[in-house]
């Protein structure tokens, strides 16, 4: 399926969860996900849990927090 | 007296003006409630065993019902796969079971990992908890005769309020994402087309609630096709919407995942309608209040007996990663009928098991809940992933099972040849497409050209090794076996 990543069309297979299709965008990006200086949002700007499941079509923007709390 | 209104709006403006009326005789047809109402609806959803914050929950909820609202404790659905001290627990999903009928839970949709224990510990989940479940696109029949598609609940003063429930379906299959296998018998329909059935219930309660898996994103499309909605509380995307929002006049929320948020949707109705709704998420990570009766319950589960429990007593204890790795491969292609199977070398945590292997044991040596990813993949394409991860590393890292494999490099760890060969040792068909499983981890972070996306069986790599182990095998297989070599060949400079 196709996800949207910060933009970026990515193929996931079907069943992804958000940890995923990070991992699949960029290690880089994945690993400050993983350290807690970056958050997955959705495209209306709420956050999204890394267990998140994902449909074919959904968009993820990775955006850095400030400490706890969520900049949408 | 002259009309005065055009009749191609008084043609748009009649239906209208009838589902006015008769929404308004509807409600009128309602019992006489209190002037004021002030109902409170807890949400918890995508709880995935993480049970440790259902102190908090339970101090929260017990002080709002002591504060004199009419107070509801409502489940969104998800709360199987995730944890796996609560996972393995013997019954399947008793301490959800058992904490919810704790907290007084009042209703739960089911969401796609209800299903992860299969129909029959399901059913046998819902004939314990003293709590009904609301789905209106299932058809269980006998299979699920505790579900409803919707059900009324009321206040002390009698405010009526329906509520329905919606779990996701794949475009694909058209079944929720668990194993085909777990949800056999039952009949899914298109969740959204199935709430446009669900308007009626406007007429009969004061308040109407959505109960919904299905995703932030389709809350959204049925806000806006359902305006008769009050509030849809949702779940499966895992979204942390604070505060809930206002769409097509529908409040929208959900409480992110994992037991980290507690919902709270407040409505006050006068008069019989809902003049007022608010929602925002109450977040259970700092210090608070804990029900200490409810973290005895937590502590006893965590302390999980079936977690210790000896699956099988092998002749040898299991050493080394291309033991451990052709273990796990092999239990990955036994439980799923793959023909072949690859796992990253870091995705062994352990370098032994012993003879004795515990359930704790498998969490240990491979504890990140990967599911398995099923693709078909021709022998060029496995060779692209073996390259890859040897690349990664400069030295081997996928074990296998289905077939063995040599990396042939310089001696500068330049790859020059892979060779795939079968289990007789013969050379691998180049002109098959084999069906093959990989982590999630795997298909994510490993780089390499294959056609087919593939897709996660919603079963962990763990998960099919205790199934193999559990399965009699012959352990004595996995003494001194190896099946990814490395050959490196010198390479002189040329005079």
């Amino acid at each position: 399926m196709q996800i949207k990543v910060n933009d970026r069309e990515i193929e996931i297979f079907s069943g992804a969860c958000v940890k995923d299709a990070l991992r699949k965008f960029s290690r880089r990006e994945w690993k400050q996900v993983q350290q807690n200086r970056k958050a997955a949002f959705d495209r209306h700007g709420h956050e999204i849990g890394l267990d998140g499941e994902l449909n074919g079509g959904e968009e993820i923007f990775i955006k850095s927090i400030e400490l706890d709390k969520p900049q949408p | 007296m002259k009309n005065i209104i055009p009749t191609t709006i008084r043609t748009r403006l009649l239906p209208l003006v009838l589902v006015a009326v008769l929404a308004f005789l509807s409600c009128a047809s309602l019992p006489p409630v209190p002037a004021d109402t002030r109902i409170v609806i807890f949400h918890s959803n995508d709880v995935h065993g993480k049970i440790d914050n259902f102190a908090k929950v339970a101090a929260i909820i017990d002080a709002e019902r002591k504060s004199g609202a009419d107070v509801f404790y409502f489940c969104a659905g998800d709360n199987f796969t995730g944890n796996p001290v609560i996972d393995q627990y013997v019954p399947p999903g008793e301490p959800i079971l058992e904490l919810f009928n704790r907290l007084g839970l009042d209703l739960l949709c089911p969401g796609n990992h209800e299903f992860d224990f299969g129909l029959e510990n399901l059913k046998k989940f819902a004939a314990r908890a003293r709590f009904p479940f609301v789905c209106a696109n299932i058809q269980a029949g006998d299979l699920l005769p505790l579900l409803r598609p919707s059900l009324m609940l009321a206040t002390k003063g009698g405010v009526k309020i329906a509520v329905f429930g919606l779990i996701q379906i794949e475009a694909g299959n058209g079944l929720p994402s668990t194993h085909p296998d777990r949800v056999k018998g039952l009949v899914f329909s298109e969740p959204l087309a199935k709430a446009k059935e669900m308007k009626k219930l406007r007429a009969a309660g004061h308040v109407l609630v959505g109960l919904t898996h299905i995703g932030y994103e389709d809350d959204l499309v049925l806000a806006r096709q359902m305006p008769e909605l009050d509030v849809i509380i949702g779940a499966h995307s895992h979204t942390r919407v604070d505060p809930a929002e206002v769409v097509n006049g529908v409040l929208v929320t959900q409480a992110g995942g994992d037991n980290r948020f507690l919902g709270r949707v407040e409505f006050l109705v006068r008069g019989g309608r809902v003049v007022e709704k608010k929602g925002g998420l109450i977040e259970l990570s700092g210090p608070m209040a804990e029900d200490a009766e409810v973290k005895g319950m937590i502590d006893r589960f965590n302390r999980n007996p079936a977690f210790a429990k000896v699956i099988v007593t092998a002749p040898l204890a299991i050493t080394g990663k291309d033991a451990l790795g052709s273990l796990m491969t092999d239990a990955m292609c036994r439980t799923h009928g793959l023909d072949i199977a690859f796992q990253n070398g870091g995705g062994i945590r352990l370098n032994h098991l012993p003879q004795q292997i515990t359930i704790k044991d498998v969490y240990t040596l491979d504890p990140f809940g990967n599911q398995v990813v099923q693709l078909a993949m021709t022998a060029a394409e496995i060779r692209g992933l073996i390259l890859n991860s040897f690349e990664k590393g400069g030295n081997i890292d996928l074990q296998v099972s289905g077939i063995s494999y040599v990396v042939r490099t310089d001696n500068l760890r330049h790859v020059k040849e892979i060779r795939l060969s079968d289990p007789d040792g013969k050379p691998l068909d180049e002109s098959r497409q084999f069906q093959v499983g990989i982590s999630s981890y795997v298909a994510s972070a490993y780089d390499f050209a294959h056609r087919d996306p593939g897709r996660s069986l919603q079963s962990t790599t763990a998960e099919a090794l205790i199934r193999y182990l559990q399965s009699n095998i012959d352990l004595n297989m996995y003494r001194d076996i190896k099946r990814a070599f490395w050959e490196k060949t010198i390479e002189y400079p040329r005079p």
